[in-house]
């Protein structure tokens, strides 16, 4: 097995309404572009990226949604074998929000069972057309069990965090249950590895 | 976010998610035509679909109820000059007959009760119903009916009669009844068989979401064009596949293992030592086509089975197993499936067959993740109310949806159920697929292992029945909940579904809950239902514009040939310049470049995604062959294998073929070893031969001297004896001179 280039490889799959900003956090996290305008990526699949936590060579592969949730048509396929679900939501976009248990309800249906959740809360630079608080999020994160977290892929801000706390989350769960990390493909490769001195803590 | 609307212009829209769709769907989309791909259904796939067990209850009941007439609303209204007006129909219940439902477990078992209490997780609504029908009654009930009951009153009478009507045909069903009346002992759980756990319905439901359940049972051939397409167009990477881990067959009222590989046939306890050879000899012979093979085209394999001399065992694994055929099927088809049979073989596993993980459900939406990465748009419980027709060319223009939006397009695709049925063209009598769907308790051949998939040839039990193929699923291939087995049992049809099947079930499972020991598993629920068979429909000759292109759902055959052939086809005709599902670009590489090229400060992302594909096609070919031999190792050692892993993988040559011809070519080393051996000793023996011959000459000659040398003498002692004559006559004639 090609352990040369990584010690976990972790499926991340990013869920929620239309123009919440899932591709940007992406791009954000990946690439470190904030990609104006809504041109969606062609041809392009999961992104990658290779962080190392506590010395441990951690590769992430984070799937987008393809645009199948404009018109709630997600396939069931997308949501197999992911080790993680970010679901995001749009500050600004009270609609959005209201969503969530929609999406709750189709990840208890075709996600797996050990799937780490987290609830993100995205347009934080946007702070003036607020329009989901914060108390009320991180509330409906806690009764369903979910990590929250609130970012702005624009301004960069807690989006490295989200990604690294997950990461941590996931080891750690790997390393409690001994979950067989080869459920997903593996997939070697040439990831760039970007090293991590400070490591992160779940809040 | 519903309110969204959907764009007014595309290249192609495409009706319907079952897998010819899709496959257009993907293979237009990849080669940058715009494609609206639309279903009006909530789920993907059409009956290409796998369900989890509640869905599947949704499903059945949705079946029942599908008999009220849609309204067809006037859209004339919407047509522009020099068009016309072809209403597609929106109800497919068409395809699905004859379903009918049993259940052979109880609502609950005592020692279940006690996790029951928990909150429900399942959301499917059946669920609630059917927990509250056992809080009633606490008796069993066929589900049809539960699930009934809370529904419409229609469907109730509708479904009772059913199950009346079921158990005046079937006697099997009888099982049912007695139970109802009888109360549940507390001791249920211990009268029956110890060793197996009781599996109760509620149980079932419960853990529904475990299951995903095929409408379609097929297998995919490791080197079938399924598989070929996958790997071709990287579609593969969104699945993962696990083998088929042995082929069985029932005979004699037994479920045997067939032989698959050489390994199998050495270790077959079934076969002798002679059967082996035999076997193995046929198999090779069979892999190219001969003149004596030649002479028995047109006349029955079985035939020429018999004329091989293979006896009855090997006759039936032939014949059955391993070309799938019946005893009628002519020697030239039973030829060409015995040699795909074993072209499969050995490239991913001991057996030719692989199943995707999670169901055959996931192939068609792989293929919609493909379409949709590319900008296909999707939207489900979405469908065309009609197409728009250029009077003047019999040109489909564009369609009207089911809102009432005029989308233009050049093509359509549309899945046949939509196509009212005095437009198509199918054969006639109409054929059909009966399908049976058993949940069990114990796998069909217990053995060291409980997680084994097994393909499994029934033929005819009785004479005028059919022969049936049979899939066993176990619980890694994450169909069904731990500690069950999904069964799913095909054939042409002949009756109804019911008919066709229950014999079979009958006499391989245990379908009443009655106390005897029994070996055989247990039946805990099973669906029985004729799905219209996908092959029946013809590719050309319907009445529809020719920019208008039909796709037939599941046909008969084990392997997916048709659906992918005529997906390919439908493909050249609205793009004959362009190739089929060239391979996606691998998003490794192309993180790869965009980050080489942030590092030289270009920032234009529009232009580098244009760039980038050819870029990395070209980098991977040159990473391919190193990663070949790296891959090799790694695909002996997975269980659950991503295609594409083998695909990079230098192709083995047929498992098969090359072992046995490696055994026969040893075995003709070893003969020519002994031959020369024997050509020693006749030597050998020769040169003794020789030797003797040679002292019988010397002797001979020795005699043949002797008798000279006797002669000799004897012509010696004449002329002695003459001599001495003459001494005597001139001795005494001196003397009587001197006288």
């Amino acid at each position: 097995m090609s352990m040369e280039d990584y010690d976990y490889l972790f499926k991340i799959v990013l869920i929620g309404n239309a123009g919440v900003g899932k591709t940007c956090l992406v791009r954000r996290f990946t690439q470190g572009l904030f990609p104006p305008g809504q041109g969606a990526t062609i041809g392009v699949d999961f992104m990658i990226k290779t962080v190392e936590i506590k010395g441990e060579k951690v590769k992430l592969q984070i799937w987008d949604t393809a645009g199948q949730e404009r018109f709630r048509s997600i396939t069931q396929s997308y949501y197999r074998s992911a080790n993680a679900l970010i679901l995001t939501y749009d500050i600004t976009c009270e609609d959005s929000f209201r969503c969530l248990p929609e999406w709750l309800r189709e990840i208890e249906q075709y996600a797996n069972n050990q799937v780490v959740t987290i609830l993100v809360g995205n347009k934080i630079d946007l702070v003036e057309k607020r329009e989901v608080l914060r108390q009320r999020a991180e509330d409906f994160a806690e009764a369903q069990s979910m990590l929250y977290l609130e970012t702005s892929a624009k301004e960069s801000d807690n989006v490295e965090k989200l990604f690294l706390n997950l990461a941590c989350e996931l080891i750690r769960e790997a390393k409690q249950n001994k979950l067989d990390n080869n459920d997903t493909a593996p997939m070697p490769g040439e990831g760039k590895t970007i090293s991590y001195l400070s490591c992160c803590s779940l809040n | 976010m519903a309110a969204e609307e959907l764009p007014s212009e595309f290249d192609v829209v495409i009706l319907g998610t079952g897998l010819v769709e899709s496959v257009v769907a993907a293979a237009c989309s990849r080669v940058g035509q715009r494609v609206l791909h639309l279903d009006r259904r909530s789920y993907y796939a059409a009956n290409w679909a796998s369900f989890t067990f509640n869905g599947l209850l949704t499903w059945i009941q949705q079946h029942h109820e599908e008999s009220q007439s849609e309204e067809v609303q006037d859209r004339s209204s919407l047509l522009e000059e020099g068009e016309e007006l072809i209403y597609l129909c929106n109800s497919d219940s068409a395809s699905i007959s004859n379903l009918q439902v049993f259940c052979y477990t109880r609502e609950t078992h005592e020692e279940e009760e006690e996790e029951a209490p928990t909150p429900d997780p399942d959301p499917a609504d059946t669920t609630e119903v059917e927990t509250s029908a056992d809080g009633d009654n606490g008796v069993k009930e066929t589900s049809e009916t539960v699930s009934a009951d809370s529904k419409e009153k229609e469907t109730k009478d509708e479904a009772s009669d059913e199950k009346e009507e079921e158990q005046s045909q079937a006697p099997h069903t009888d099982g049912e009844e007695p139970e109802t009346a009888q109360p549940q002992p507390p001791t249920a759980p211990s009268q029956s068989e110890p060793v197996r756990k009781k599996i109760s319905y509620t149980h079932l439901v419960k853990e529904g979401r475990r299951f995903n359940i095929d409408l379609v049972s097929k297998l995919m051939f490791s080197r079938g064009s399924l598989v070929d397409l996958l790997i071709k167009s990287n579609v593969s990477r969104y699945a993962e596949f696990k083998n088929i881990t042995r082929i069985l067959t029932y005979r004699n009222g037994n479920t045997e293992q067939v032989p698959c590989s050489r390994a199998d046939v050495f270790a077959s306890r079934q076969l002798s030592v002679v059967e082996k050879r035999k076997l193995m000899r046929f198999l090779t012979s069979c892999v190219e086509e001969t003149e004596e093979q030649q002479v028995y085209n047109g006349r029955p394999y079985l035939e020429f089975l018999r004329d091989q001399h293979l006896g009855d065992n090997l006759q039936h694994f032939l014949l059955h197993s391993i070309a799938m055929v019946t005893e009628d099927t002519p020697t030239e088809v039973g030829l060409t499936s015995t040699r795909h049979f074993l072209r499969s073989l050995g490239r991913y596993g001991n057996t030719p067959f692989l199943f995707p993980v999670y169901g055959l459900g996931e192939i068609p939406q792989c293929f919609c993740r493909m379409c949709a990465v590319f900008g296909g748009i999707y939207c489900l419980r979405h469908s065309v109310q009609c197409l728009l027709v250029d009077k003047n060319t019999n040109r489909c223009k564009g369609v009207i949806d089911s809102r009432g939006q005029r989308i233009s397009c050049s093509h359509f695709v549309v899945e046949d159920g939509f196509v009212s049925a005095e437009r198509k063209k199918v054969a006639t009598p109409p054929r059909s697929i009966s399908r049976a769907v058993l949940i069990t308790d114990a796998s069909i051949l217990p053995s060291d292992s409980d997680q084994q998939v097994s393909m499994v040839t029934v033929p005819p039990i009785a004479a005028g029945s059919p022969s049936v193929t049979m899939v066993e699923l176990c619980s890694a291939t994450m169909t069904c909940a731990p500690g069950t087995y999904l069964v799913h049992l095909t054939c042409q049809s002949v009756g109804s579904a019911h008919e066709d099947l229950s014999p079979v079930v009958t006499r391989m499972f245990h379908t009443s809950e009655s106390h005897d020991q029994d070996e055989r598993p247990s039946v805990l629920w099973c669906l029985y239902f004729n799905m219209a068979d996908g092959s029946a429909a013809q590719v050309e000759g319907h009445d529809l514009p020719s920019n208008v292109h039909m796709c037939s759902g599941p046909d008969g055959g084990l392997g997916h040939e048709h659906a992918i052939t005529q997906a390919q086809s439908i493909f050249d005709k609205i793009l004959p310049q362009e190739d089929f599902c060239p391979p996606a670009p691998n998003p490794e590489d192309i993180i790869y470049t965009e980050e080489e090229t942030k590092k030289e400060g270009v920032e234009e992302e529009e232009e580098k995604e244009t760039t980038k594909e050819g870029e990395e096609e070209e980098e991977e070919k040159t990473n391919e062959e190193e990663k070949e031999t790296k891959k090799e190792k790694e695909e002996e050692e997975e269980e659950t294998k991503p295609l594409k892993e083998e695909h990079k993988a230098i192709q083995p040559e047929e498992l098969w073929r090359a072992e046995v011809l490696d055994l026969l070519t040893q075995l003709v080393l070893v003969q020519k070893e002994a031959a020369q051996h024997q050509a020693q000793v006749v030597q050998l023996l020769g040169m003794l031969g020789t030797q003797n011959s040679q002292q019988i000459q010397d002797l001979q000659n020795m005699g043949r001297h002797q008798s000279l040398l006797v002669e000799n003498h004897q012509a010696l002692l004449l002329q002695t004896s003459r001599i001495a004559n003459h001494l005597h006559d001139i001795t005494k004639k001196p003397a009587a001179a001197s006288q």
